[in-house]
């Protein structure tokens, strides 16, 4: 009897998040644009591979990257949010958000390195698998987001579940501190998830 | 003086990285020491070569391109080897297992 209520709160909770996710989906980048910055990506690449400043191999892969650009349009650039003008979008990513995640993804890395050296010596490990919520929906954003959690200190990622609109990461743990859902995530994900969502739907 | 610095650091993390393989209980634990400690060090490794050699730019682009895919690469690999083992049937010795009460 008690429980009825609750239920139906789940179910109405649930259902909102199924409509802003629905939102979500109708609100992504127009294709001309994602095939224009799977292009700038792909073009970035190829100049750093090929290293000649010649022209007639600038031509070359302006021509190969635009057609995979043209058919590959998807695969990276799907899951971006549709804020504002293109140029203002790449121009924020590229000079603030960019070095803002590098600068706090090399921390926390040297973080975990040290930590791992005094957990070597020590032997003070206290493992667990605990399951965490996320709030991203994107594919690209969620692997970006578990790549993050193995490279922080003393977590990795060992699973992904995706259940209509809800994400739930499971994470092992070396040394177990809570098992709130979420102290644990606010322990785990820190300041990344907020970064990744400025970005990712 | 720098690149030196960087460079002892670098084989520093991947000695206890070694010594992490060699002394932690199970296969997920092991997995902790293997990938952070071979991603910092080879990171830092790299850009200590970066810094210490005379080649044109292009090169130097190659090798952060390099630092790029290890640091993706290095992460993707660990989950594969850990959902692998997992699946396999390798018990993790942990205090609490939330994968297995979800997944009988």
């Amino acid at each position: 009897m008690s429980r009825v209520p609750f239920y139906l709160k789940e179910r109405l909770e649930g259902l909102r998040e199924r409509v802003i996710h629905e939102g979500f989906e109708a609100s992504k980048l127009p294709p001309w644009e994602r095939v224009v910055i799977t292009w700038v990506v792909l073009m970035a690449f190829w100049v750093v591979i090929t290293g000649s400043p010649r022209a007639g191999d600038l031509a070359l892969g302006a021509a190969v990257t635009l057609m995979i650009a043209a058919f590959m349009r998807d695969l990276l650039t799907e899951d971006i949010r549709r804020t504002g003008h293109i140029v203002e979008k790449l121009l924020y990513f590229a000079f603030i958000y960019l070095p803002q995640y590098l600068v706090i993804m090399a921390f926390r890395l040297l973080e975990s390195n040290l930590k791992v050296a005094k957990n070597v010596i020590f032997m003070d490990i206290n493992p667990g698998i605990v399951k965490i919520k996320s709030d991203l929906h994107s594919d690209t954003g969620i692997a970006i987001l578990a790549n993050s959690i193995t490279l922080t200190p003393g977590t990795l990622t060992l699973d992904v579940s995706k259940k209509l609109g809800e994400t739930y990461l499971y994470v092992h743990w070396i040394d177990l501190e809570t098992l709130n859902r979420e102290k644990a995530g606010e322990k785990i994900k820190g300041d990344i998830e907020e970064w990744l969502k400025k970005v990712f739907w | 003086m720098i690149e030196i610095i960087l460079l002892l650091f670098g084989e520093a993390v991947m000695v206890f990285g070694a010594l992490g393989i060699l002394r932690f209980p199970d296969v997920y634990t092991r997995l902790h020491a293997a990938t952070k400690c071979d991603t910092g060090g080879a990171m830092s490794i790299i850009l200590a070569l970066i810094l210490i050699m005379d080649a044109p730019a292009v090169v130097r682009a190659k090798f952060l391109v390099l630092a790029f895919l290890i640091a993706m690469i290095n992460p993707m690999v660990s989950h594969a080897i850990a959902r692998g083992a997992y699946r396999y049937g390798v018990k993790p010795k942990v205090v609490v297992d939330m994968y297995a009460w979800d997944n009988p």
